[in-house]
């Protein structure tokens, strides 16, 4: 019998006549149906530059005071309670057995966008022995990447995620291209790979990094906006 | 406090602990498999870290331990400050009949054997405990009063701060801020004993057979780490489940019986009531006539009541179909229920006259005059422990030690029936003690 993963109930998975006349593997639930729906899919309807969800299909407030053209981010899911508390379990806890719950609906969102190399953000060194994964690779199940990012050691005097906005926004550049950037970059469409777009601040250094490095043109996708 | 008093019989991972204490890797291998050492639960093969590290998912929630982590830990030393003045300070006195099962209970205790109270709902089990709890502190022990249910520990914590007046005491629960501060006597909940290890000579586990507890193989092992190897434990419960029933039955667990409440009416008996299909009425806005008549009844007398549900979602229907029907002026409390602890608040200050409710009421709450309607008895969720513990709210209090205990169900349930059987058994043993009928 197996649990579900957010909520510890165990799970009932029902086949569909469409899975039984594929005649394929069925797949494995990780989460319970009342769990999946917390968290919210952002629609067509969202800003074009951030991935944000709104109203209409207009830039938002947000990005027209960043006043640049410089990404276009999608995001899949809203972060709202549910994805904030999944948040905090997978990446603060540290329970890395959660990547399991959002590895599917990745896949599908990174099927859907064009690109020739996928750039995840990277966790610096300190991260890396503490928490002991990185969570958007986590989250990858057999996509190729390339770890074009490295993160410069001691920018991080506190996390990115204990700043308010302002604070956010003065951060400096954390990225240096690692030192076979150049030739994986050249001439490619990047994907930058992040867990939440809050600002834009990180994924607008990492893009000036990969633009530096050769890049013909920087998309991200992050989990959520 | 210092880091030193903090860890004696305790387990925490530290980067550095001080000279006198000894520390061991958090998970260690056996065989094959690999085990924490804090929960002692075997992690499963995919538990592992792009870094290598393994870490533990069963005990996440109070710190992750991985296989770079340390637990450090000083052997309790039991060194407590001396207790000034008396040390019970309990200003009532036991009945006849409480007295018994208290002096049997010291006795066995003085034997450091392990064993099991098993006392009606509202027999009055924590004030049996006092005389037993006062001989070990005067013991220099170090005790553990726990419970799987938070709301158990908050109500008991300001009684036993009463009763012990004169004796430092913690208390310790998920969502505790203060800090910890070691103390002779420990008030906490059972996930919290994790984090000790063989630091209480005896542990006191109120409500044993309750969610989840009764179910997890964690906790369980919890409360034996817990507890020095040379310690002993009670179990305290008024509805013990098959597994305790049958450690008594092999004489691993001594037992002391208390059937009859103390104030010496017996326990109310379940009425079922049959109401058909009320699912499908409920589906469409409606309760059963009966259960509405009744409720009304109970409104126009001024009688405060319970009414329990099996769902959580089934809260909101009911609470709309009452309000049609014209009962106002309850609340609706469920588990994950953010002013919960202020709700049931509400209702022992008596601002509101009933509550609508989850099983996560039916146990370690006391109302004085009140009465219980439970609306389809028959779910599964209605354990015959659950049932029986419902059935108990019901004439607690001195002046009002009797009250109706009314069940809706579809169908009749074998549940239900040896609820009503393990009442009237508890009551057969009560009358023979001199119970009075209601």
């Amino acid at each position: 019998m197996s649990q579900c993963l957010l909520c510890q109930q165990v799970l009932h998975p029902q086949m569909t006549l469409t899975q039984f006349w594929r005649w394929q593997p069925l797949p494995v639930p990780v989460v319970c149906p009342r769990c999946e729906q917390q968290f919210e899919r952002i629609t067509t309807m969202h800003c074009p530059q951030c991935g944000r969800q709104q109203t209409s299909m207009t830039v938002c407030h947000d990005c027209e005071r960043w006043g640049d053209q410089q990404l276009r981010n999608h995001a899949v899911y809203t972060y709202n309670d549910a994805m904030k508390a999944y948040m905090q379990q997978y990446k603060f806890q540290g329970d890395y057995a959660l990547r399991q719950v959002m590895m599917a609906p990745l896949t599908q969102a990174l099927a859907r966008q064009n690109y020739d190399v996928l750039v995840p953000i990277p966790v610096n060194q300190e991260t890396w022995q503490t928490r002991g994964f990185n969570q958007v690779t986590g989250w990858l199940q057999n996509q190729p990447f390339q770890q074009a990012l490295l993160v410069t050691a001691d920018h991080k005097d506190q996390p990115q995620s204990a700043k308010t906005r302002q604070q956010r926004l003065l951060t400096q550049q954390p990225f240096s291209l690692a030192p076979n950037a150049a030739m994986v970059l050249a001439g490619k469409r990047i994907l930058l790979l992040d867990d939440v777009y809050t600002t834009g601040r990180t994924l607008r250094h990492a893009a000036t990094q990969i633009y530096l490095g050769g890049a013909k043109a920087v998309t991200s996708l992050t989990l959520a906006r | 406090m210092n880091d030193e008093q903090s860890l004696f019989g305790r387990q925490l991972p530290l980067t550095a602990g001080p000279a006198n204490s000894s520390a061991q890797p958090a998970i260690v291998s056996v065989g094959q498999r690999k085990q924490c050492q804090r929960c002692h639960q075997w992690l499963l093969p995919t538990d592992q870290l792009p870094n290598q590290a393994w870490y533990c998912r069963q005990c996440l929630q109070l710190g992750r331990l991985t296989s770079q982590d340390k637990l450090y830990t000083i052997a309790e030393p039991n060194r407590f400050a001396q207790v000034t003045g008396p040390i019970l300070t309990w200003p009532g006195k036991l009945s006849p009949m409480q007295g018994t099962a208290a002096t049997a209970i010291l006795d066995l205790v003085r034997q450091q054997r392990d064993q099991l109270l098993w006392a009606v709902t509202g027999a009055g089990k924590t004030e049996i405990v006092y005389p037993a709890l006062a001989w070990a502190l005067a013991q220099n022990w170090r005790v553990a009063w726990v419970s799987p249910r938070v709301d158990v520990c908050l109500e008991l914590a300001p009684r036993l701060q009463q009763a012990f007046g004169h004796v430092p005491q913690t208390l310790l629960h998920g969502n505790q801020t203060a800090p910890y501060r070691y103390c002779q006597l420990t008030l906490c909940t059972t996930h919290q004993l994790l984090r000790f290890h063989a630091a209480f000579d005896w542990i006191i586990v109120d409500e044993v057979d309750a969610f989840p507890l009764a179910t997890s193989p964690l906790l369980q092992t919890a409360i034996a780490t817990a507890q020095k190897p040379t310690g002993s434990h009670l179990y305290l419960t008024a509805t013990p489940g098959e597994q305790l029933q049958r450690q008594v039955r092999q004489k691993r667990l001594a037992v002391t019986y208390l059937p009859l409440r103390y104030h010496g009416v017996l326990l109310p008996q379940i009425a079922v009531r049959l109401i058909w299909r009320w699912r499908e009425s409920l589906a469409k806005g409606k309760l059963a006539p009966k259960l509405v008549r009744q409720l009304q009844g109970y409104r126009r007398r001024g009688q405060r009541f319970l009414l329990f549900v099996p769902h959580v979602v089934d809260l909101k229907p009911v609470a709309q179909a009452l309000q049609q029907a014209g009962i106002v002026g309850g609340l609706t409390v469920h588990a994950a229920d953010d002013d919960r602890a202020a709700k049931v608040q509400a209702m022992r200050d008596q601002t509101v006259s009933f509550l609508i409710t989850t099983t996560i009421l039916e146990r370690g709450v006391t109302f004085p005059d009140i009465a219980v309607v439970v609306l389809g008895g028959d779910d599964p969720v209605f354990s015959t422990a659950a049932l029986v513990q419902i059935a108990g709210r019901v004439g607690r209090h001195h002046d009002f030690p009797t009250g109706e205990v009314t069940v809706y169900c579809h169908s009749q349930s074998r549940r239900v029936r040896l609820a009503q059987g393990m009442i009237a058994r508890l009551n057969r043993q009560g009358k023979r003690l001199g119970g009075q009928r209601q």
